[in-house]
């Protein structure tokens, strides 16, 4: 049960910093799509507002595919561990 | 390997090594006379026989006599620093604990419980007697089962990509795609609270035979593999006599919870290591964020 070595190499050091920046921007687009789907249960929202929404968060979603295939990631590595308080993305399939 | 203890390297930190020949691997405290020499295999490769070390008209050390040019505390520090070593070491130590537990109720030690010569090694082991003493009585005739259960992570992706996912633009696009998330989210949240559940009965099933449990922090994926998520990592103190009783019950409750994807994962009988520390001892150490029950 080793913890993992803290590597020094700048290119490593890169990718991990994208797939930090990734995966905070990954809560982000989750926590926005609960939310909308929150707000389309209490029924505040017309078709075309439900419409647009869905949309932007699909376009959303398909970005950041692209994003991760572009820094070699898989949107499985994206995730963080907060120790006692479980992953940071408790439901992406990692 | 489940519980395993702690490592605590430099243990010998205020004990100056450099001039001793060799030191003193202290594996568990048991009662006097349990036996005289464990056999040849047990210890560490390097040192010599694994004998007792009497400190009280009741309790003995299991210790053994070890080269200092392997386990001064430099040396030791440095070895323990590598995963092979390590693990070499953890398994020699629990080999050794597990093979004196043949001969009755022992207290095992934290990995690389190290000392100057006899007379130190006496000197601080004394010193907490009343734990040992009470130690023993609480796992005699017991034995540590631990269970761990967890959510197998279906192929369920994150991003809802469903087949219809044509580039955008099409009409009505945009809200089958809140539809499908919606349904995932709906899914998700069923599955766990459904394993949450499970967990909940698995421990209650077991908690009704043993005489004590400790519940630890699950696994993180790192150990458990990304394809499952640990809810429950915990160990019990159970009856000798009952440990097929614990068997079936936990059989019975692993059937129960296959159906929700959930794992139950039952290893033991071990040493019980998670019922020897100091209840006294901080507690907040994250090897033992556990609550005791």
């Amino acid at each position: 049960m080793n913890a993992p070595r803290v590597n020094v190499d700048p290119d490593h050091a890169a990718r991990d910093l994208v797939s930090l920046v990734l995966t905070l921007v990954e809560l982000l687009r989750q926590l926005m799509e609960r939310q909308a789907i929150r707000r389309i249960d209490e029924g505040g929202l017309t078709e075309d507002q439900e419409e647009a929404l869905g949309t932007a968060l699909m376009m959303l979603d398909r970005t950041m595919t692209e994003l991760c295939e572009h820094h070699g990631l898989s949107r499985s590595d994206l995730g963080l561990d907060l120790g006692p308080l479980g992953p940071l993305l408790a439901d992406t399939e990692w | 390997m489940p519980g395993l203890p702690r490592t605590t390297p430099g243990r010998s930190a205020d004990q100056p090594c450099s001039d001793v020949a060799s030191a003193l691997w202290v594996f568990a405290v048991c009662h006097a006379g349990a036996f005289a020499e464990l056999p040849s295999g047990a210890g560490h490769p390097e040192g010599g026989p694994v004998t007792l070390l009497r400190l009280d008209d009741l309790l003995s050390a299991v210790v053994q006599d070890v080269p200092s040019s392997r386990f001064s505390e430099e040396v030791l520090k440095q070895r323990l620093a590598d995963p092979g070593e390590l693990e070499s070491c953890a398994r020699t130590h629990h080999r050794t604990v597990t093979a004196a537990a043949e001969h009755g109720p022992v207290v095992p030690l934290p990995l690389a419980t190290l000392f100057n010569g006899e007379a130190r090694a006496r000197a601080a082991l004394c010193a907490r007697l009343p734990h040992f003493h009470a130690a023993l009585t609480r796992v005699r005739g017991r034995e540590e089962w631990a269970v761990k259960v967890s959510l197998r992570q279906t192929g369920t992706a994150s991003a809802p990509s469903a087949p219809q996912d044509a580039p955008g633009g099409q009409a009505g696009a945009g809200r089958a795609y809140l539809t499908r998330v919606r349904g995932r989210e709906r899914e998700r949240v069923a599955r766990h609270e459904q394993a949450v559940a499970a967990a909940a009965r698995v421990h209650r099933a077991a908690s009704a035979l043993a005489v004590e449990s400790v519940q630890r922090r699950p696994h993180s994926p790192q150990i458990t593999g990304k394809d499952r998520l640990q809810l429950m990592n915990a160990a019990y103190l159970v009856d000798r006599g009952r440990a097929l009783d614990l068997a079936t019950v936990l059989q019975r409750a692993g059937a129960d919870a296959a159906s929700a994807d959930v794992e139950v994962e039952v290893s033991g009988p071990w040493v019980p290591y998670s019922f020897t520390e100091p209840v006294e001892a901080p507690d907040d150490s994250p090897e033992r964020a556990g609550s005791r029950t």
